[in-house]
Protein backbone atom coordinates (compact mmCIF):
# COMPACT_ATOMS: atom_id res chain seq x y z
CA UNK A 1 0.00 0.00 0.00
CA UNK A 2 1.42 3.41 -1.04
CA UNK A 3 1.86 6.05 1.99
CA UNK A 4 -0.65 8.05 -0.23
CA UNK A 5 -3.37 5.33 -0.08
CA UNK A 6 -2.43 4.72 3.63
CA UNK A 7 -2.56 8.02 4.73
CA UNK A 8 -5.96 8.35 3.07
CA UNK A 9 -7.49 5.85 5.28
CA UNK A 10 -9.40 7.14 7.98
CA UNK A 11 -11.84 5.05 10.62
CA UNK A 12 -13.75 7.92 11.86
CA UNK A 13 -14.17 8.76 15.48
CA UNK A 14 -17.30 10.03 16.79
CA UNK A 15 -15.39 13.31 16.61
CA UNK A 16 -14.64 12.65 12.85
CA UNK A 17 -18.25 11.58 12.33
CA UNK A 18 -19.12 14.76 13.64
CA UNK A 19 -16.50 16.71 11.20
CA UNK A 20 -18.22 14.89 8.49
CA UNK A 21 -21.58 15.67 9.20
CA UNK A 22 -20.89 19.16 8.85
CA UNK A 23 -19.45 19.06 5.69
CA UNK A 24 -23.14 20.09 3.94
CA UNK A 25 -22.90 18.07 0.47
CA UNK A 26 -21.05 14.12 2.21
CA UNK A 27 -23.44 15.03 5.47
CA UNK A 28 -27.05 15.83 4.22
CA UNK A 29 -26.26 12.61 2.09
CA UNK A 30 -25.20 10.24 4.13
CA UNK A 31 -28.12 11.56 6.94
CA UNK A 32 -30.54 11.73 4.56
CA UNK A 33 -29.67 7.89 2.66
CA UNK A 34 -29.07 6.56 6.40
CA UNK A 35 -32.17 8.04 8.18
CA UNK A 36 -34.35 6.70 4.97
CA UNK A 37 -33.33 3.43 4.46
CA UNK A 38 -30.90 2.06 7.40
CA UNK A 39 -32.70 4.46 10.15
CA UNK A 40 -31.52 1.35 12.71
CA UNK A 41 -28.01 1.71 11.85
CA UNK A 42 -27.76 4.69 13.44
CA UNK A 43 -25.92 3.47 16.40
CA UNK A 44 -22.97 1.92 14.11
CA UNK A 45 -19.83 3.41 14.18
CA UNK A 46 -19.16 4.93 10.54
CA UNK A 47 -15.92 4.26 8.75
CA UNK A 48 -14.81 6.55 5.59
CA UNK A 49 -12.27 5.08 3.26
CA UNK A 50 -10.59 7.16 0.78
CA UNK A 51 -9.20 4.83 -1.67
CA UNK A 52 -7.21 7.76 -3.83
CA UNK A 53 -7.73 11.48 -2.12
CA UNK A 54 -6.76 12.86 -5.95
CA UNK A 55 -9.96 11.61 -7.20
CA UNK A 56 -12.05 12.48 -4.18
CA UNK A 57 -14.01 9.01 -4.02
CA UNK A 58 -14.93 8.50 -0.47
CA UNK A 59 -16.42 5.07 0.29
CA UNK A 60 -18.63 5.59 3.46
CA UNK A 61 -19.43 2.69 5.67
CA UNK A 62 -22.09 2.41 8.52
CA UNK A 63 -23.28 -1.46 9.27
CA UNK A 64 -23.57 -3.34 6.27
CA UNK A 65 -24.37 -0.54 3.53
CA UNK A 66 -21.65 1.84 1.98
CA UNK A 67 -22.48 4.93 -0.02
CA UNK A 68 -20.01 6.06 -2.17
CA UNK A 69 -19.33 9.75 -2.80
CA UNK A 70 -17.08 12.21 -4.94
CA UNK A 71 -15.58 15.53 -3.10
CA UNK A 72 -12.46 16.62 -3.86
CA UNK A 73 -12.19 18.85 -1.04
CA UNK A 74 -13.25 16.28 1.70
CA UNK A 75 -11.07 13.89 0.90
CA UNK A 76 -7.99 16.14 1.08
CA UNK A 77 -8.96 17.41 4.24
CA UNK A 78 -9.05 13.47 5.38
CA UNK A 79 -5.99 13.32 3.75
CA UNK A 80 -4.47 15.93 5.42
CA UNK A 81 -5.92 14.90 8.90
CA UNK A 82 -4.23 11.33 8.69
CA UNK A 83 -0.66 12.69 8.16
CA UNK B 1 -4.25 -27.14 24.66
CA UNK B 2 -1.76 -24.98 25.99
CA UNK B 3 -3.06 -21.66 23.77
CA UNK B 4 -3.72 -23.39 21.12
CA UNK B 5 -7.33 -22.16 19.19
CA UNK B 6 -8.34 -21.09 23.27
CA UNK B 7 -10.53 -17.99 22.69
CA UNK B 8 -13.59 -17.75 20.30
CA UNK B 9 -11.92 -14.99 18.20
CA UNK B 10 -8.33 -15.86 17.84
CA UNK B 11 -9.19 -19.58 17.31
CA UNK B 12 -10.58 -17.83 13.45
CA UNK B 13 -7.27 -16.46 12.44
CA UNK B 14 -4.18 -18.69 13.48
CA UNK B 15 -1.37 -16.92 11.58
CA UNK B 16 -2.28 -14.75 14.15
CA UNK B 17 -3.17 -17.52 17.15
CA UNK B 18 -0.22 -17.91 19.95
CA UNK B 19 0.24 -21.35 21.39
CA UNK B 20 3.42 -21.49 23.24
CA UNK B 21 6.09 -19.07 24.86
CA UNK B 22 8.69 -20.67 26.54
CA UNK B 23 11.64 -18.67 28.13
CA UNK B 24 14.33 -20.16 29.64
CA UNK B 25 18.00 -19.94 30.79
CA UNK B 26 20.26 -21.42 27.44
CA UNK B 27 21.19 -24.54 28.66
CA UNK B 28 24.19 -24.71 26.20
CA UNK B 29 24.96 -20.82 26.62
CA UNK B 30 23.95 -19.92 30.65
CA UNK B 31 24.72 -16.54 29.74
CA UNK B 32 21.97 -16.18 27.67
CA UNK B 33 18.47 -16.46 27.91
CA UNK B 34 16.07 -18.04 24.90
CA UNK B 35 12.15 -17.19 24.70
CA UNK B 36 10.26 -19.01 22.04
CA UNK B 37 7.17 -17.56 20.85
CA UNK B 38 4.61 -20.36 18.78
CA UNK B 39 2.07 -19.45 16.34
CA UNK B 40 -0.42 -21.60 13.89
CA UNK B 41 -1.91 -23.99 15.55
CA UNK B 42 -1.92 -27.61 14.25
CA UNK B 43 -0.06 -27.12 11.06
CA UNK B 44 -0.56 -30.55 9.15
CA UNK B 45 3.03 -31.71 7.56
CA UNK B 46 1.18 -31.76 4.16
CA UNK B 47 -0.91 -28.61 3.91
CA UNK B 48 0.05 -27.12 0.67
CA UNK B 49 0.45 -26.44 -1.83
CA UNK B 50 0.53 -23.26 -0.22
CA UNK B 51 2.35 -23.96 2.63
CA UNK B 52 2.20 -22.58 6.16
CA UNK B 53 3.95 -19.10 6.99
CA UNK B 54 3.97 -16.01 9.34
CA UNK B 55 1.66 -13.02 8.40
CA UNK B 56 2.52 -10.13 6.62
CA UNK B 57 -0.20 -8.41 8.31
CA UNK B 58 0.47 -9.66 11.69
CA UNK B 59 3.13 -8.02 14.19
CA UNK B 60 4.85 -10.62 16.58
CA UNK B 61 5.86 -9.36 19.75
CA UNK B 62 8.13 -10.70 22.60
CA UNK B 63 7.44 -8.61 25.86
CA UNK B 64 9.86 -8.04 29.04
CA UNK B 65 8.56 -6.96 32.21
CA UNK B 66 11.69 -6.24 34.10
CA UNK B 67 9.91 -3.66 37.02
CA UNK B 68 6.68 -5.99 37.80
CA UNK B 69 4.21 -3.56 36.64
CA UNK B 70 2.92 -5.63 33.82
CA UNK B 71 3.73 -3.59 31.12
CA UNK B 72 6.27 -4.18 28.76
CA UNK B 73 9.83 -2.35 29.29
CA UNK B 74 11.77 -4.27 26.20
CA UNK B 75 9.87 -5.43 23.50
CA UNK B 76 11.20 -7.41 20.17
CA UNK B 77 9.20 -6.73 17.69
CA UNK B 78 9.51 -9.42 14.43
CA UNK B 79 7.36 -8.31 10.85
CA UNK B 80 7.50 -10.57 7.76
CA UNK B 81 7.50 -9.83 3.99
CA UNK B 82 6.58 -12.13 1.48
CA UNK B 83 8.43 -12.38 -2.02
CA UNK B 84 7.33 -14.69 -5.13
CA UNK B 85 9.53 -15.06 -7.73
CA UNK B 86 7.23 -16.53 -9.76
CA UNK B 87 3.25 -15.49 -9.27
CA UNK B 88 2.55 -17.69 -12.94
CA UNK B 89 3.06 -21.22 -11.02
CA UNK B 90 0.63 -22.43 -8.79
CA UNK B 91 4.00 -24.29 -7.11
CA UNK B 92 5.95 -23.57 -3.71
CA UNK B 93 8.69 -24.84 -5.09
CA UNK B 94 9.55 -25.50 -8.79
CA UNK B 95 12.54 -28.53 -8.06
CA UNK B 96 14.75 -29.12 -4.62
CA UNK B 97 15.49 -26.45 -2.23
CA UNK B 98 18.60 -27.67 -1.15
CA UNK B 99 19.57 -23.93 0.30
CA UNK B 100 17.63 -20.99 1.70
CA UNK B 101 18.37 -19.05 -1.15
CA UNK B 102 17.66 -21.39 -3.87
CA UNK B 103 15.94 -20.44 -6.95
CA UNK B 104 14.00 -23.63 -6.94
CA UNK B 105 11.77 -22.38 -3.58
CA UNK B 106 9.05 -19.82 -5.13
CA UNK B 107 7.90 -18.19 -1.82
CA UNK B 108 10.18 -16.78 0.66
CA UNK B 109 10.09 -15.08 3.66
CA UNK B 110 11.84 -12.28 4.95
CA UNK B 111 11.77 -10.59 8.38
CA UNK B 112 12.68 -8.09 10.40
CA UNK B 113 14.14 -7.40 14.58
CA UNK B 114 13.34 -4.55 16.16
CA UNK B 115 14.15 -4.06 19.73
CA UNK B 116 11.86 -1.44 21.80
CA UNK B 117 12.48 0.10 24.84
CA UNK B 118 10.96 3.12 26.29
CA UNK B 119 11.89 5.83 23.90
CA UNK B 120 13.75 4.45 21.69
CA UNK B 121 13.44 2.09 18.39
CA UNK B 122 16.53 0.23 17.72
CA UNK B 123 16.38 -2.38 14.20
CA UNK B 124 18.58 -5.23 15.52
CA UNK B 125 18.26 -7.26 11.86
CA UNK B 126 16.31 -6.96 8.66
CA UNK B 127 15.67 -9.19 5.62
CA UNK B 128 16.21 -12.28 7.36
CA UNK B 129 15.51 -15.31 5.91
CA UNK B 130 12.59 -17.96 7.13
CA UNK B 131 13.40 -21.47 6.19
CA UNK B 132 10.91 -23.12 4.16
CA UNK B 133 8.26 -26.06 5.30
CA UNK B 134 9.21 -29.52 5.30
CA UNK B 135 7.27 -30.89 2.07
CA UNK B 136 9.02 -34.05 1.66
CA UNK B 137 12.63 -35.55 0.46
CA UNK B 138 12.13 -34.87 -3.37
CA UNK B 139 11.46 -30.58 -1.96
CA UNK B 140 13.43 -30.08 1.55
CA UNK B 141 15.92 -32.86 0.94
CA UNK B 142 18.30 -32.25 4.40
CA UNK B 143 15.68 -30.18 6.00
CA UNK B 144 18.07 -29.83 9.14
CA UNK B 145 20.84 -28.22 6.78
CA UNK B 146 17.54 -25.52 5.50
CA UNK B 147 16.92 -25.08 9.18
CA UNK B 148 20.70 -24.55 10.20
CA UNK B 149 20.90 -21.96 7.38
CA UNK B 150 18.29 -20.04 9.13
CA UNK B 151 19.86 -19.62 11.90
CA UNK B 152 20.99 -15.94 12.39
CA UNK B 153 23.48 -14.52 14.51
CA UNK B 154 22.37 -10.43 14.85
CA UNK B 155 23.13 -7.32 16.69
CA UNK B 156 24.38 -7.94 19.81
CA UNK B 157 24.66 -10.71 20.59
CA UNK B 158 21.09 -12.05 19.71
CA UNK B 159 20.52 -14.93 17.97
CA UNK B 160 17.46 -15.67 15.77
CA UNK B 161 15.12 -18.30 14.50
CA UNK B 162 12.08 -17.82 12.73
CA UNK B 163 10.43 -20.77 10.64
CA UNK B 164 8.19 -23.88 10.82
CA UNK B 165 9.43 -26.21 13.96
CA UNK B 166 8.00 -29.41 15.48
CA UNK B 167 5.11 -29.30 18.30
CA UNK B 168 6.57 -29.05 21.34
CA UNK B 169 3.88 -28.98 23.80
CA UNK B 170 2.30 -32.90 24.32
CA UNK B 171 -1.26 -32.82 25.29
CA UNK B 172 -4.34 -35.61 25.14
CA UNK B 173 -6.51 -33.46 23.37
CA UNK B 174 -9.07 -35.85 22.51
CA UNK B 175 -9.37 -37.10 26.17
CA UNK B 176 -9.26 -33.84 28.30
CA UNK B 177 -11.87 -32.11 25.82
CA UNK B 178 -13.73 -35.31 26.08
CA UNK B 179 -15.18 -34.55 29.75
CA UNK B 180 -11.80 -34.35 30.87
CA UNK B 181 -11.34 -38.14 30.51
CA UNK B 182 -7.50 -38.68 31.36
CA UNK B 183 -7.05 -42.23 29.89
CA UNK B 184 -5.08 -43.20 32.66
CA UNK B 185 -7.44 -42.54 35.49
CA UNK B 186 -10.71 -43.14 33.40
CA UNK B 187 -11.79 -46.13 34.93
CA UNK B 188 -12.13 -43.29 38.11
CA UNK B 189 -14.28 -40.76 35.78
CA UNK B 190 -18.13 -41.13 35.50
CA UNK B 191 -17.36 -42.91 32.03
CA UNK B 192 -16.02 -45.85 33.71
CA UNK B 193 -13.25 -47.15 30.78
CA UNK B 194 -10.44 -49.35 31.52
CA UNK B 195 -7.43 -47.47 32.10
CA UNK B 196 -5.66 -46.68 29.14
CA UNK B 197 -2.17 -45.74 27.58
CA UNK B 198 -2.25 -41.27 27.13
CA UNK B 199 -2.18 -40.26 23.23
CA UNK B 200 -0.24 -37.70 21.96
CA UNK B 201 -3.01 -35.03 19.68
CA UNK B 202 -0.25 -33.02 18.53
CA UNK B 203 1.96 -35.26 17.31
CA UNK B 204 4.11 -35.44 13.98
CA UNK B 205 2.17 -31.50 13.62
CA UNK B 206 3.94 -28.52 13.80
CA UNK B 207 4.10 -24.96 14.83
CA UNK B 208 5.70 -21.39 13.66
CA UNK B 209 8.11 -20.49 15.84
CA UNK B 210 10.07 -17.34 16.47
CA UNK B 211 13.33 -18.38 18.95
CA UNK B 212 15.15 -15.48 20.25
CA UNK B 213 18.61 -15.93 22.33
CA UNK B 214 19.07 -12.83 24.63
CA UNK B 215 22.10 -11.89 26.72
CA UNK B 216 20.68 -11.82 30.08
CA UNK B 217 22.55 -8.54 30.99
CA UNK B 218 20.16 -7.08 28.24
CA UNK B 219 16.75 -8.26 30.07
CA UNK B 220 17.73 -7.12 33.54
CA UNK B 221 16.80 -3.27 35.04
CA UNK B 222 20.55 -2.66 36.04
CA UNK B 223 21.89 -4.61 32.84
CA UNK B 224 23.73 -7.06 35.21
CA UNK B 225 23.72 -10.50 35.06
CA UNK B 226 22.14 -11.92 38.52
CA UNK B 227 24.26 -13.90 40.75
CA UNK B 228 21.39 -13.93 43.64
CA UNK B 229 18.93 -16.17 43.04
CA UNK B 230 16.86 -14.23 46.27
CA UNK B 231 17.59 -10.57 45.23
CA UNK B 232 14.04 -9.97 43.29
CA UNK B 233 15.61 -8.21 40.37
CA UNK B 234 17.09 -11.26 39.61
CA UNK B 235 13.44 -12.17 37.99
CA UNK B 236 12.16 -10.57 34.64
CA UNK B 237 8.40 -11.61 33.66
CA UNK B 238 7.87 -12.74 29.94
CA UNK B 239 5.01 -12.79 27.48
CA UNK B 240 4.10 -13.03 23.88
CA UNK B 241 1.51 -11.33 21.90
CA UNK B 242 0.40 -11.06 18.42
CA UNK B 243 -1.21 -7.73 16.58
CA UNK B 244 -3.41 -6.57 13.67
CA UNK B 245 -3.98 -3.23 12.14
CA UNK B 246 -7.04 -1.59 13.01
CA UNK B 247 -8.90 -1.77 9.69
CA UNK B 248 -9.12 -3.93 6.32
CA UNK B 249 -10.56 -2.94 3.41
CA UNK B 250 -11.23 -5.27 0.80
CA UNK B 251 -11.01 -4.18 -2.78
CA UNK B 252 -12.89 -5.58 -5.41
CA UNK B 253 -9.89 -6.92 -6.79
CA UNK B 254 -9.11 -9.76 -4.66
CA UNK B 255 -6.25 -7.21 -2.71
CA UNK B 256 -6.63 -5.94 0.74
CA UNK B 257 -5.59 -2.39 2.25
CA UNK B 258 -4.39 -2.24 5.91
CA UNK B 259 -4.19 1.09 8.04
CA UNK B 260 -4.52 2.15 11.73
CA UNK B 261 -3.11 1.55 15.18
CA UNK B 262 -1.75 -2.13 15.60
CA UNK B 263 -4.39 -3.81 18.09
CA UNK B 264 -3.32 -6.56 20.51
CA UNK B 265 -5.23 -9.79 19.71
CA UNK B 266 -3.57 -12.71 20.63
CA UNK B 267 -1.51 -13.31 24.34
CA UNK B 268 0.24 -15.85 26.08
CA UNK B 269 2.39 -15.93 29.41
CA UNK B 270 1.68 -19.09 31.18
CA UNK B 271 0.20 -22.00 29.20
CA UNK B 272 -3.04 -23.03 30.02
CA UNK B 273 -4.28 -19.01 31.55
CA UNK B 274 -6.69 -17.85 28.98
CA UNK B 275 -7.58 -21.54 27.48
CA UNK B 276 -8.57 -23.25 30.79
CA UNK B 277 -8.88 -20.43 34.04
CA UNK B 278 -10.77 -17.58 31.73
CA UNK B 279 -14.51 -18.42 30.84
CA UNK B 280 -15.32 -18.26 27.91
CA UNK B 281 -16.83 -14.48 27.83
CA UNK B 282 -13.84 -13.01 28.20
CA UNK B 283 -11.21 -15.25 26.57
CA UNK B 284 -11.17 -12.40 23.65
CA UNK B 285 -10.88 -9.50 25.72
CA UNK B 286 -8.22 -11.34 28.04
CA UNK B 287 -6.39 -11.50 24.54
CA UNK B 288 -6.41 -7.40 24.25
CA UNK B 289 -5.09 -6.25 27.43
CA UNK B 290 -1.55 -6.17 28.84
CA UNK B 291 -1.17 -8.45 32.09
CA UNK B 292 -1.11 -4.75 33.85
CA UNK B 293 -5.04 -5.56 33.80
CA UNK B 294 -5.26 -8.95 34.89
CA UNK B 295 -6.80 -7.91 37.77
CA UNK B 296 -9.96 -8.31 36.42
CA UNK B 297 -9.18 -12.03 36.00
CA UNK B 298 -7.88 -12.77 39.27
CA UNK B 299 -11.29 -14.06 40.69
CA UNK B 300 -10.94 -17.26 38.05
CA UNK B 301 -7.35 -18.01 39.43
CA UNK B 302 -8.63 -17.88 42.76
CA UNK B 303 -11.60 -19.95 42.61
CA UNK B 304 -10.57 -21.60 39.06
CA UNK B 305 -13.61 -23.58 37.19
CA UNK B 306 -11.65 -27.18 36.61
CA UNK B 307 -10.74 -27.52 40.50
CA UNK B 308 -14.55 -27.75 41.20
CA UNK B 309 -15.18 -29.87 38.01
CA UNK B 310 -12.35 -32.76 38.84
CA UNK B 311 -14.82 -34.05 42.12
CA UNK B 312 -17.57 -34.25 39.84
CA UNK B 313 -15.97 -36.05 36.86
CA UNK B 314 -14.15 -38.17 39.57
CA UNK B 315 -16.26 -39.15 42.28
CA UNK B 316 -15.02 -39.74 45.51
CA UNK B 317 -11.23 -39.11 44.10
CA UNK B 318 -10.69 -35.26 45.35
CA UNK B 319 -12.74 -35.02 48.49
CA UNK B 320 -10.63 -32.66 49.98
CA UNK B 321 -10.29 -31.12 47.14
CA UNK B 322 -13.63 -30.15 47.04
CA UNK B 323 -13.43 -29.04 50.41
CA UNK B 324 -11.18 -25.90 49.47
CA UNK B 325 -13.25 -22.78 49.62
CA UNK B 326 -10.42 -20.17 50.16
CA UNK B 327 -9.29 -18.71 47.48
CA UNK B 328 -6.79 -20.61 45.81
CA UNK B 329 -3.30 -18.40 46.89
CA UNK B 330 -0.99 -20.91 45.48
CA UNK B 331 -2.56 -20.77 41.62
CA UNK B 332 -2.58 -16.93 42.56
CA UNK B 333 1.29 -17.13 43.41
CA UNK B 334 2.12 -19.43 40.60
CA UNK B 335 0.58 -17.42 37.73
CA UNK B 336 -0.28 -13.60 39.01
CA UNK B 337 2.69 -12.90 41.13
CA UNK B 338 5.10 -15.33 41.33
CA UNK B 339 6.35 -17.20 44.54
CA UNK B 340 7.61 -14.78 47.18
CA UNK B 341 10.66 -15.54 49.10
CA UNK B 342 10.20 -18.47 52.30
CA UNK B 343 7.51 -20.68 50.26
CA UNK B 344 10.17 -23.15 48.30
CA UNK B 345 13.42 -23.21 50.14
CA UNK B 346 16.33 -21.28 47.91
CA UNK B 347 13.71 -20.07 45.33
CA UNK B 348 11.30 -17.28 44.50
CA UNK B 349 10.01 -15.57 41.41
CA UNK B 350 8.04 -12.86 42.86
CA UNK B 351 7.62 -9.30 40.89
CA UNK B 352 5.86 -7.75 43.07
CA UNK B 353 1.89 -7.70 44.42
CA UNK B 354 0.87 -6.45 40.61
CA UNK B 355 -1.46 -9.34 39.11
CA UNK B 356 0.25 -9.87 35.98
CA UNK B 357 -0.06 -13.57 34.05
CA UNK B 358 3.87 -13.75 33.09
CA UNK B 359 6.28 -16.21 32.51
CA UNK B 360 8.47 -15.08 35.41
CA UNK B 361 12.29 -16.74 34.78
CA UNK B 362 14.61 -16.23 37.90
CA UNK B 363 17.87 -15.30 35.54
CA UNK B 364 20.19 -16.46 38.40
CA UNK B 365 19.52 -20.15 38.72
CA UNK B 366 21.55 -22.12 36.42
CA UNK B 367 19.95 -24.33 34.04
CA UNK B 368 19.55 -28.13 34.75
CA UNK B 369 21.66 -29.64 32.74
CA UNK B 370 21.64 -33.32 34.22
CA UNK B 371 18.00 -35.09 34.00
CA UNK B 372 16.24 -32.11 33.93
CA UNK B 373 13.03 -32.79 35.67
CA UNK B 374 9.97 -32.33 33.22
CA UNK B 375 7.69 -31.32 36.25
CA UNK B 376 9.86 -28.11 36.92
CA UNK B 377 9.44 -26.77 40.11
CA UNK B 378 7.28 -29.70 41.75
CA UNK B 379 9.62 -31.84 40.61
CA UNK B 380 12.56 -30.56 42.58
CA UNK B 381 14.11 -28.77 39.38
CA UNK B 382 14.04 -25.12 40.10
CA UNK B 383 14.99 -24.60 36.29
CA UNK B 384 11.71 -25.57 35.02
CA UNK B 385 7.95 -24.05 35.11
CA UNK B 386 7.15 -22.22 37.10
CA UNK B 387 10.85 -20.59 36.90
CA UNK B 388 10.25 -19.72 33.27
CA UNK B 389 8.85 -22.73 31.19
CA UNK B 390 11.15 -25.09 29.15
CA UNK B 391 9.89 -26.77 26.23
CA UNK B 392 9.85 -30.13 27.34
CA UNK B 393 8.34 -28.96 30.82
CA UNK B 394 4.93 -31.70 31.12
CA UNK B 395 2.38 -28.51 31.07
CA UNK B 396 -0.40 -30.58 31.66
CA UNK B 397 0.70 -32.70 34.37
CA UNK B 398 1.78 -29.50 36.69
CA UNK B 399 -1.04 -27.68 36.26
CA UNK B 400 -3.46 -30.33 36.70
CA UNK B 401 -1.88 -31.58 39.67
CA UNK B 402 -1.27 -27.78 40.97
CA UNK B 403 -5.33 -27.37 40.25
CA UNK B 404 -6.18 -30.79 42.01
CA UNK B 405 -4.19 -29.29 45.31
CA UNK B 406 -0.95 -30.52 45.00
CA UNK B 407 0.20 -26.96 45.68
CA UNK B 408 -1.98 -25.98 48.27
CA UNK B 409 0.16 -27.18 50.63
CA UNK B 410 2.29 -24.03 49.87
CA UNK B 411 -0.30 -21.61 51.75
CA UNK B 412 -1.87 -24.06 53.55
CA UNK B 413 1.07 -26.13 55.69
CA UNK B 414 -2.56 -28.17 56.99
CA UNK B 415 -3.93 -29.14 54.38
CA UNK B 416 -3.04 -32.92 53.34
CA UNK B 417 -3.75 -32.97 49.23
CA UNK B 418 -5.58 -36.10 48.07
CA UNK B 419 -3.73 -38.80 46.87
CA UNK B 420 -4.32 -38.45 43.46
CA UNK B 421 -3.37 -34.86 43.28
CA UNK B 422 0.09 -36.03 42.83
CA UNK B 423 -0.57 -38.86 40.56
CA UNK B 424 -3.03 -37.10 37.91
CA UNK B 425 -1.41 -36.79 34.87
CA UNK B 426 -3.04 -37.32 30.85
CA UNK B 427 -0.34 -39.92 30.70
CA UNK B 428 2.30 -38.27 28.53
CA UNK B 429 5.97 -37.18 28.89
CA UNK B 430 8.85 -34.97 27.32
CA UNK B 431 9.41 -38.55 24.69
CA UNK B 432 5.47 -38.06 23.30
CA UNK B 433 7.98 -36.01 20.65
CA UNK B 434 10.94 -34.71 20.04
CA UNK B 435 13.71 -31.75 20.63
CA UNK B 436 17.18 -30.39 19.79
CA UNK B 437 19.91 -30.07 22.43
CA UNK B 438 20.62 -26.65 20.86
CA UNK B 439 19.20 -23.52 19.59
CA UNK B 440 16.18 -23.70 18.67
CA UNK B 441 15.34 -26.99 20.74
CA UNK B 442 12.22 -27.55 19.31
CA UNK B 443 12.31 -30.10 16.50
CA UNK B 444 12.38 -30.78 13.16
CA UNK B 445 9.65 -30.84 12.07
CA UNK B 446 7.89 -33.50 10.44
CA UNK B 447 8.07 -33.90 6.32
CA UNK B 448 4.76 -33.94 4.46
CA UNK B 449 5.78 -36.32 2.11
CA UNK B 450 6.55 -38.69 5.57
CA UNK B 451 3.32 -38.33 7.40
CA UNK B 452 -0.27 -40.73 7.40
CA UNK B 453 -3.15 -39.27 8.24
CA UNK B 454 -4.63 -39.05 11.40
CA UNK B 455 -5.76 -42.75 12.23
CA UNK B 456 -7.88 -44.61 15.37
CA UNK B 457 -7.25 -44.89 18.64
Amino acid sequence: MSDLTRRGFVKSSAGVAGAAASMTALGTLVTEQAEAKEGAHGSHPVVAYVGDPRNGEISVMSGNREVRVRDRKLAARIARAAR
Amino acid sequence: MSSHREAPAISKDPVADNTDTYAFVSPDDPGSVTIISNYLPLEAPFGGPNFFEFGDDVRYDINIDQTGDGTPDITYEFQFTTEVRNPNTFLYNTGPIDSIDSPNWNRRQFYSVTRVTKGSRVVLAADLPCPPCNIGPASTPKYDGLAAQAIHRIAGGHVVFAGQRLEGFYVDLGAIFDLGDLRPFQNLHIGMMAAAAGVNATNDFSVHCIALRVPKQELTRDGSVPRNPMDRSSVIGVWATASRQRALIRETNGLVQLAGDWVQISRLGNPLFNEVIVPMGEKDLWNSITPAGDREFLKYVQHPELASLLPVLYPGVFPKLAGITAARADLVAILLTGLPAGVVPGFQNYTGPKYADELRLNLAIPPTTSNPSPLGLIGGDAAGFPNGRRVFDDIVTVELRAIAGATYPLVDKGYKPDGAASLITDGLGRNSTRYLSQFPYLGTPQGGYQTAPLSTV
